[in-house]
């Protein structure tokens, strides 16, 4: 069984054949240097950039959304407003112009009865 | 600490956190080298940051530790992803390279002892490994190692003791033979 001493003289030798083969401390800096998208100093500016895109990205999105929404719901209410029932025509009554229209001063109810080519509608 | 202080600290250091690598990726210098970089790049960026809780060599070894058993988890998932027949193609390919290479005939011994202690500390278990390795290798105190390894003195006494006892009855071993 070996002493603690010669542990300790195995593991040297180990730790000079390391040291021989170690890459330069220079390389694998320059290297990890160049893994570095960003270096830390410009960090905080790039935060700023992100976050000031994110909001115009969601104001352009939200803008969009709503004028989206507008131009699909306009039809449909024109449409609506526009619609009459098949059965309106039985609502209308002989007389009900008078019912319907404002009779002016000084003339008579019967001026409306009398068909003229303005209130035919020509 | 600063940019130029940092770079100091790391070059100081520099020799040693590669055999620490090294110990941490089953002694693959390609692989070492990698985790080297990442751990650079971790202290650059600021993701790792010293906070002189311990000394920096202590901290960095913790640091250097953690980055390998990472990659070594990243691999692990790569592994299931890529067919084994190209991972056997890479492996003839590094056995030949080895197999090429001929060693002076001073070197053949010195190569078999550091392979003889190599083979015995993989077959020790990995707490057993580390402590020895940072012990022996590195000179660091258990107290040290126990930092480096997170872990609690006793346990890291336990592990050095044990581990020393199994590494001496194998070295001892192969030298009767």
């Amino acid at each position: 069984m070996m002493d603690d001493s010669e542990i300790r003289q195995r593991f040297a030798q180990l730790r000079e054949s390391d040291r021989e083969s170690a890459p330069g401390f220079a390389q694998t800096y320059a290297r990890a240097r160049s893994r570095q998208r960003w270096p830390a100093a410009h960090r905080p500016r790039l935060l700023v950039i992100s976050a000031a895109a994110a909001v115009v990205i969601a104001g352009v999105w939200l803008v969009n959304a709503r004028s989206s929404s507008r131009s699909t719901h306009t039809p449909a209410i024109a449409t609506i407003a526009a619609w009459r029932a098949p059965t309106d025509v039985l609502l209308r009554t002989p007389g009900s112009e008078l019912l319907g229209a404002m009779p002016a001063l000084g003339a008579s109810v019967l001026d409306q009865m009398i068909s003229t080519p303005s209130n035919r509608g020509i | 600490m600063d940019d130029v202080e940092l770079r100091l600290q790391l070059e100081r250091v520099h020799a040693d956190c590669f055999g620490w690598a090294m110990a941490c990726c089953g002694r693959d210098r390609d692989d070492a080298e990698e985790v080297l970089q990442t751990v650079y790049l971790s202290v650059l960026d600021g993701r790792a940051r010293f906070d002189a809780r311990s000394s920096f060599r202590t901290w960095l070894f913790g640091v250097i530790r953690r980055t390998a058993a990472s990659e070594r988890r990243k691999a692990w998932l790569r592994g299931l992803l890529v067919e084994r027949e190209a991972e056997g193609g890479t492996r003839d390919a590094r056995s030949f390279a080895t197999d090429a290479f001929v060693a002076p005939d001073a070197e053949v011994e010195h190569e078999s002892r550091r392979d003889g202690l190599h083979h015995a500390l993989t077959r020790l278990s990995p707490r057993q490994r580390e402590v020895l390795q940072l012990v022996f290798y590195h000179d660091l105190t258990v107290e040290e190692a126990a930092a480096v390894m997170r872990v609690s003195v006793g346990s890291a006494r336990t592990h050095y003791a044990r581990g020393k006892a199994n590494l001496a009855v194998m070295l001892g071993d192969a030298k009767d033979l």
